[in-house]
């Protein structure tokens, strides 16, 4: 427990301020595109009586943010992406998971914590507007919070999933290469806390 | 690990000798916690740094590695740094490039154009080339190009939009909603049918490769969405939309026959694409 704190009070520059990011600009276009979705269909129809506008305005969105997310905030911000492969002679198609080379990219705390903050939250989000959609029989709304929720789910279990390869990569090079286990274990554990 | 096969080396084992194009992809996956087979472990030599040795010795790390996501089919890779630390106008460039490039697919039916798909003309100088290749397997692989190959959604998310968008702008006010998620899901609806439809007639094509192909196709549908919008007449529409219908059903086939849908069944393969067509074309005309 105590590790952990001491972890903590190390990792405290790593607070949820994009001052202190390492890539301001990607980092607040990231967020950017995640929250304007998410405002454009909730608050959309204060401006235009038109749905198909909002429609159209909030899946563009969507498609950039997970775009972005998926090519360039991913690999930026925390040194991750993945995407698919299809072997043209079978049609089977193949994920890859990448994560960058331990020690070769520094990875900001603030980065990863409004990273994967932003990339958690955002499903819940979609499934929270989904319940009051069907629960307020807006069925009309329904077909864009289906396609909002695969995308953001989609990239949230890519994400995970190359992280979990990442970290378990990371913590055995570093128990191996210096011995700091226990240091490694905790940094890992705060990690893990601040998803 | 590994280390007891030099006292008693089996050749016949071809795993020993490293294979020349081993590279990052081939190696364990520190998630697989599975005990890692001889012939893997005999390998390790070849990794060298970080990751071969870490799959190996350090079963300390189970409760961090194992998790739901690893159910996930797929790969785990290391990232060559330079390519993860390229700059955001590199990965755009890339990938606009490769929408175009389906782009281009689309506007040129080359396949169709530059030489029928089902006469032999085109493959006999192909199979002269190539030695004595059956067509079909040439059909199968050597027909999609690169660009086609690595699928996005971004043709289809932006045709199905505009197509949905310019046929509802000309209906009545109240049903505009109506119409254009009509529309919206009709598309992907088809597409989707489609899809499965090629899938069950053994087409070598990924779902989502399919989805896109057929996404890009429907450019000619949304000039003809267009051309209703801006109101052409009822008359002139119908020579100029069977025209367009005609030019998605060329692009569809010529990308389509030559994914590897058995050759002998493009016909049946591509009915329900034309049908598809078809409906979208019809409700171009009517709208």
């Amino acid at each position: 427990m105590d590790l952990e704190q001491q972890a903590l009070t190390t990792t405290s520059p790593g607070s949820l301020s994009w001052r202190l990011s390492s890539h301001p600009i990607t980092l607040l276009t990231f967020l950017g595109f995640r929250i304007s979705s998410l405002l454009v269909y909730l608050f959309g129809m204060l401006f235009t009586d038109s749905l198909v506008m909002i429609f159209i305005i909030t899946i563009l969105l969507l498609a950039a943010d997970f775009y972005y997310l998926k090519n360039i905030a991913g690999r930026r911000l925390v040194g991750l992406r993945w995407w698919n492969e299809v072997d043209p002679a079978t049609g089977d198609s193949h994920w890859v998971f990448e994560s960058s080379e331990p020690g070769t990219k520094v990875v900001n705390a603030t980065d990863s914590r409004f990273f994967w903050l932003a990339i958690y939250a955002q499903p819940m989000l979609w499934v929270l507007l989904a319940v009051v959609a069907l629960l307020s029989l807006k069925f009309i709304w329904l077909p864009l919070v289906v396609i909002a929720l695969v995308l953001t789910i989609t990239n949230s279990l890519a994400f995970s999933r190359c992280d979990k390869f990442s970290q378990a990569s990371n913590l055995a090079g570093s128990a191996l290469g210096s011995g700091n286990l226990a240091g490694s274990i905790a940094s890992n554990m705060v990690g893990r806390f601040f998803r | 690990m590994g280390r007891g096969d030099y006292q008693n080396p089996s050749l016949e084992d071809d795993e020993l000798i490293d294979p020349d194009d081993a590279d990052l992809n081939d190696f364990d996956d520190p998630l697989d916690h599975r005990p890692a087979p001889a012939s893997s472990s005999s390998r390790a030599p070849l990794v060298s740094g970080t990751i071969g040795s870490s799959s190996s010795s350090a079963p300390t790390n189970t409760n961090t590695s194992s998790g739901w996501t690893s159910r996930i089919p797929g790969e785990d890779r290391r990232a060559p740094t330079n390519t993860i630390d390229e700059s955001v106008w590199d990965t755009l460039r890339r990938d606009l490039l490769a929408v175009w490039s389906k782009m281009r697919e689309v506007l040129y039916p080359r396949y169709l154009l530059g030489g029928d798909m089902g006469s032999t003309t085109s493959f006999s100088e192909l199979a002269g080339r190539f030695g004595n290749v059956d067509v079909d397997a040439l059909l199968g692989q050597n027909h999609m190009t690169p660009g086609l190959r690595d699928w996005d959604l971004w043709g289809p998310l932006l045709f199905c939009l505009a197509l949905s968008a310019l046929l509802s702008v000309r209906s009545r006010e109240e049903q505009r909603g109506v119409v254009f998620s009509g529309v919206f899901a009709m598309v992907w609806v088809g597409e989707a049918v489609v899809t499965m439809q090629i899938k069950l007639l053994g087409g070598n094509i990924s779902f989502a490769q399919s989805v896109c192909i057929i996404g890009y196709t429907l450019f000619p549908l949304v000039l003809a969405a267009l051309l209703s919008a801006l109101g052409l007449y009822w008359i002139a529409r119908i020579p100029v939309y069977l025209l367009l219908v005609g030019w998605s059903m060329a692009a569809g086939v010529s990308i389509l026959g030559g994914s590897g849908v058995v050759k002998n069944r493009v016909g049946l393969a591509v009915y329900p694409l034309f049908v598809f067509y078809l409906g979208l074309g019809c409700l171009c005309f009517i709208s």
